[in-house]
């Protein structure tokens, strides 16, 4: 008997010790409302100018005067940078490492996403001419000066060689030419590209490296100039010429970076910025070692997801830190279905001739984008921290087509939508006007939750309308080889990270011959012409909008390809999630932007 | 002579094995489904000329069998090649490896000091209030994944701010004196040690007491306490060397776990070591990293147990007799 109640007494002391550990209820969504009345609204003072002091040619910053000193700590997600060469980058986080020790000639605006001088003092355009003036007397790292020999190392021996990651040679070719340079004098170089080619002057964002220091290694081939700057590289050599300076790098631990003295931009007292001495990113496997690692104040900022925002939203007003709404992100997800209606080697279709009926009906995919309930999904697998997304182009994309409303789930226009393409409904199940059933797959990569989630959801949805839809989460791997090579599938949820600058960069999905075209992949070197009338608009429109140079010029085209995306659904988006971030209150000089995030400009932080 | 044969015998015998292991772990990694490039493939921006090089630089245009004969190649020179990310396999490991040892030895010298008397203590004091005690403990010990005790300490030290949140040095360490940096490192080991060594003390624990009870009735123990020896003679002269053989054969097995027993563990502290490297090199199919990771832990488990074999010979007179 005694040794029962001992036990019942220690079960309730473990019980009381577990409840300390729960915290107060919290909601586990966040009504849109309350997130969209909270995006802050502040204004950034003015556009930087240039200062020339003793003829060099300073970039003077218009942000309040701040606070020299002080240090950022932020994370970064996954193994770390692979490099620090700025030429060799092939995944996030090495090209955002080095990216903060390189600048490229010009760079976007962070709120308006034009195109603004960086290491240029000014460019010129004038038809197929850019010529770049170059800032006077300002250093790289080791105190050399930065001149137009370097521009035309970078780009003669590097870019249009296709040393390192050759994606910037790719994009610049147009016509299967590269585009012309030349110096004019030491501080003056020109481009001349072919024909016109809007996407061009974004293109010399491309980070500028010192000749001295990269020639010796990109003189000795391809190995040895992948090789170059690899991060065990001693700091110290490293030359570069952005704010930040390389300190250190700690395999899986953290890359510290230290105030480049020699930094080209100064306050409006003319003092030579930045003012942090030190941003540290810490390198952190998954994004829960990332929260306790802000809950522990290790961190100083924090990109909070889904489920999480409440209780940071709740918290903020008795905390340290400032939750900021960054709107939606640049990442779509959507449910793409394959219209593919060619045959393979075997002579055998890749889908099904009864499904390429209904696939290739725009009826038919009108009734799926009726059907489906976005904001459903938004509250119940975004937690509300996401937007419904019509639109090809993100939310955030400076080339929106503001006048795709959209519209709400509605099952009877749905229905109506199927009767009109011949569809019938015979107790609770879909027909074909020939009798077939109406059944198919529906894949994902298996292990993404959130696309499993809306995986369920679409099922459920579509399966009002009477459709049977096998839902059939499959590895990353094979989804990717069904979409890319084989071609064998119905319907696929997935998501691509888009740019919100440049819808040329999307030519690979929307061009019928790019190797992106999922709903209508057609194989490499296939030259039949069998392009839909509207994949026809479509490639017109990606061909002249990079012929076009003025946004106001281009922007009818690339509104006219989100409304054919719209109306053809061969693409139905679902939702875009939101940004929100926190940073801790001391940081002074933050202006966040749905464009370039909350910490863009590093360089003019301070902290109180 | 014979002690010499015996070794180089041995070590002949590793030179199948590994061939098997290798051969075996290779066309496993390569037959998965997992393509290193299914990102490369889904990205907007990348063309098919930068596929198709990727593809030449990974050999992936290659049968399996060239590809494995060509790692082989150059693993018999001693070049690992390089990762898929184009790093050169030994530094990314060079990197790691001591980070894992500093943890794992400690863990493996404090089990040893800690758990071997007190294996022996509740072996001699058996069924008493202290053994019972140390038997439910151990038996907690045992049964908490250690993932999971991970996290709840992790939780701990958010909230009560007493230790780092994992990783293993503090970001401004190099500022610190010698003496700031020893207690830096010393601060952020607590968590992971604790962790580790809690779950391999109860076994090892468990497993000296069951050795020291199974000698404990025999009839030479019995002897040696009718001689009228003190207590403390017995267990230790005449017990415990009986007992502790087959410790060292465990111990060749701790020898093989010193660079990947703490992966789960490393893991979830953020730990910069092995474990971590090389499960996300499992997820990306870097076959380079895996195969060299593959083959270290074949390597050092197979010394392990040579060790312990040696180690035996010198200890045991049974052992030496039969050879």
């Amino acid at each position: 008997m005694k040794r029962i109640w001992g036990i019942i007494f220690l079960i309730l002391i473990v019980g009381l010790f577990l409840k300390a550990c729960i915290m107060a209820d919290i909601p586990e969504q966040y009504s849109d409302n309350v997130i969209n009345a909270d995006i802050k609204e502040i204004v950034y003072p003015a556009k930087e100018r240039n200062v020339a002091i003793n003829g060099i040619d300073y970039l003077q910053s218009q942000a309040p005067l701040g606070k020299f000193g002080g240090e950022l700590v932020v994370s970064t997600i996954g193994e770390g940078p692979k490099t620090f060469n700025p030429c060799n980058t092939k995944d996030a986080t090495s090209s955002s490492m080095a990216g903060m020790l390189y600048d490229g000639l010009v760079t976007t605006n962070p709120r308006t996403g034009e195109v603004q001088p960086l290491l240029a003092k000014s460019f010129e355009v004038n038809g197929n001419d850019y010529i770049i003036h170059l800032r006077k007397g300002i250093k790289w790292t080791d105190g050399k000066l930065i001149t137009a020999e370097d521009v035309i190392y970078t780009y003669k021996e590097i870019v249009f060689k296709g040393l390192g990651n050759p994606s910037t040679m790719d994009a610049m070719i147009v016509d299967g030419k590269l585009p012309s340079l030349v110096q004019i004098d030491d501080y003056t170089v020109k481009f001349t590209t072919p024909r016109p080619f809007a996407p061009f002057l974004r293109q010399l964002s491309y980070p500028i490296v010192p000749k001295h220091y990269f020639k010796p290694y990109s003189d000795n081939g391809e190995s040895v100039f992948n090789a170059f700057l690899s991060p065990n590289t001693n700091p110290k050599d490293i030359v570069s010429s952005g704010a930040f300076k390389l300190k250190e790098y700690v395999a899986a631990q953290r890359v510290v970076f230290v105030r480049n003295p020699n930094y080209y931009k100064i306050n409006l007292e003319n003092k030579q910025l930045p003012y942090l001495d030190k941003v540290v990113y810490l390198i952190v496997g998954d994004t829960n070692n990332e929260i306790l690692k802000f809950e522990a104040k290790e961190l100083d900022v924090l990109s909070i997801r889904g489920s999480n925002v409440a209780q940071y939203k709740l918290n903020e007003a008795k905390s340290d830190y400032s939750v900021y709404n960054l709107g939606a992100d640049t990442g779509t997800l959507f449910l793409v279905i394959n219209l593919n209606n060619r045959k393979d080697k075997n002579g055998k279709f890749y889908v099904n001739p009864i499904k390429q009926r209904w696939f290739g009906n725009r009826d038919f995919r009108a009734a799926i984008d009726w059907a489906i309930d976005r904001k459903n999904m938004v509250q119940n697998i975004a937690s509300g921290v996401a937007e419904p997304l019509f639109t090809a182009e993100s939310l955030n994309s400076i080339y929106l087509n503001k006048y795709i409303k959209g519209h709400p789930s509605d099952i009877e226009v749905a229905r109506k939508s199927l009767q009109k393409a011949g569809f019938v409904l015979r107790n609770g199940k879909l027909y074909d006007n020939k009798g077939n059933r109406v059944e198919f797959d529906l894949y994902t990569n298996a292990g993404n939750l959130e696309r499993e989630a809306l995986g369920v959801m679409i099922k459920q949805d579509l399966e009002e309308l009477g459709m049977k839809v096998n839902f059939k989460p499959v590895e990353f791997n094979s989804l990717v080889n069904k979409l890319t090579n084989t071609y064998d599938w119905d319907m696929a949820i997935m998501g691509l990270t888009g740019s919100p600058l440049e819808p040329h960069d999307g030519k690979n999905v929307w061009t019928s011959k790019g190797s992106l075209h999922m709903f209508n992949q057609r194989p490499a070197n296939y030259s039949v012409d069998d392009r839909l009338s509207w994949e026809k608009d479509l490639d017109e429109i990606f061909k002249e909008g990079a012929l076009k140079l003025l946004f106001d010029e281009r922007k009818p085209l690339y509104d006219k390809y989100q409304t054919i995306i719209y109306n053809q659904k061969p693409i139905i988006y679902l939702y875009s999630p939101i940004r929100i971030t926190a940073i801790r209150k001391k940081f002074k000089n933050i202006y966040p932007t749905p464009l370039s995030g909350l910490i863009y400009n590093l360089d003019e932080i301070y902290v109180e | 002579m014979e002690f010499f044969k015996y070794i180089s015998k041995r070590i002949l015998q590793v030179i199948p094995l590994l061939i098997i292991v290798s051969i075996i772990s290779f066309f496993i990694i390569r037959l998965a489904p997992i393509d290193p490039l299914a990102e490369l493939r889904l990205n907007p921006s990348i063309s098919q000329e930068t596929l198709d090089k990727e593809i030449k630089r990974l050999k992936l245009d290659k049968p399996i069998y060239i590809q494995y004969i060509s790692w082989a190649k150059s693993f018999l020179k001693g070049d690992l090649g390089y990762t898929s990310a184009g790093e050169k396999v030994s530094t990314k490991l060079k990197e790691r490896i001591p980070n894992t040892l500093l943890l794992t030895s400690i863990v493996v010298f404090m089990t040893w000091i800690v758990g071997i008397p007190l294996g022996i203590f509740a072996a001699v004091k058996k069924e008493t209030v202290f053994d019972r005690t140390l038997t439910v403990v151990s038996s907690v010990g045992m049964a908490i994944p250690s993932f999971f005790f991970a996290i709840l300490l992790l939780i701990f030290a958010v909230k009560t701010g007493w230790f780092p949140v994992g990783g293993l040095t503090s970001y401004n360490f190099n500022e610190f004196s010698l003496i700031g940096k020893f207690f830096d490192l010393a601060k952020h080991l607590v968590l992971p040690t604790v962790v580790l060594f809690t779950i391999s003390l109860s076994g090892l624990q468990r497993q000296m007491r069951a050795n020291m009870l199974e000698v404990w009735d025999s009839d030479y123990v019995k002897f040696a306490r009718a001689k009228g020896l003190s207590e403390f003679k017995v267990i230790f002269k005449h017990a415990l060397r009986n007992a502790i053989n087959p410790m060292i054969t465990l111990l060749g097995f701790e020898f093989a776990g010193l660079l990947s027993g703490a992966a789960l563990t490393e893991y979830v502290f953020q730990y910069p070591g092995l474990g971590r490297l090389i499960l996300e090199a499992v997820m990306k199919s870097d076959i380079n990293l895996v195969m060299a990771s593959l083959m270290m832990g074949t390597i050092m488990l197979i010394l392990g147990n040579l060790i312990a074999d040696i180690l035996l010979m010198l200890t045991d007179p049974r052992v030496r007799g039969t050879k």
